[in-house]
């Protein structure tokens, strides 16, 4: 297990091999390279939380709670640098937020995560279709 | 900044092994063309941007937040 501090959820535990390492960190990030994924509150939205920086967590979710027929084509080096061999290993999720009340999902922004590794990172999507 | 003047066909190489070239020039329009290795990520620079605004916005919110969004999702869901 590994222990850290949070801003919002205090002390946390996670087990070591749920430690999800972003080794390019997110866009604006770039140096902050783990992250855990936290259950809260019953919701489909998890936190995104920074393992080495207790102020930086993002609300994260499934594309598919917004938009059900999301679709995400991957390319063939996207999922080299993840070591994607099995695409069930693969999970999407999107940084949700609120702006004058409205839910804003960044679709453009997708986080890749290969769950056989626990490695991830952020695309860029020039369009999204849906 | 470095200012290059370059003719359609023209190229610019950055490094050994990053070449860019001048497609079409429509007005005020550019095409241009990128020969890079697979590793290197391009992008068009306000779409980078963007994103990295959104997650800095994204980055700090609070469990406030999250309960609002989750009574968003809750009533549409309803």
């Amino acid at each position: 297990m590994i222990t850290f501090e949070t801003s919002r959820f205090g002390t946390l535990e996670v087990a070591e091999n749920k430690v999800i390492q972003f080794p390019e960190g997110l866009l604006g990030f770039p140096e902050i390279n783990r992250y855990a994924l936290i259950d809260y509150k019953d919701t489909p939205l998890k936190w995104l939380q920074a393992i080495d920086d207790p102020h930086i967590a993002f609300i994260v979710a499934d594309p598919k709670l917004f938009a059900p027929d999301y679709e995400l084509p991957i390319d063939y080096e996207t999922k080299q640098t993840l070591e994607i061999i099995d695409d069930e290993d693969l999970a999407i999720l999107v940084t949700v937020r609120v702006e004058n009340e409205i839910v804003i999902a960044n679709f453009n922004g997708p986080i890749l995560l290969n769950a056989s590794i626990m490695r991830g990172m952020q695309i860029v999507v020039e369009t999204t279709t849906f | 900044m470095l200012v290059l003047t370059r003719k359609i066909n023209e190229s610019i190489k950055l490094g050994d092994d990053i070449t860019i070239t001048v497609v079409e020039v429509k007005g005020s329009h550019v095409r241009l063309g990128i020969d890079a290795p697979s590793g290197v990520k391009i992008y068009r620079k306000e779409l980078y941007d963007k994103i990295k605004a959104e997650n800095i916005l994204s980055s700090g919110l609070s469990i406030n937040v999250f309960d609002k969004i989750k009574d968003v999702l809750g009533d549409k869901n309803k």
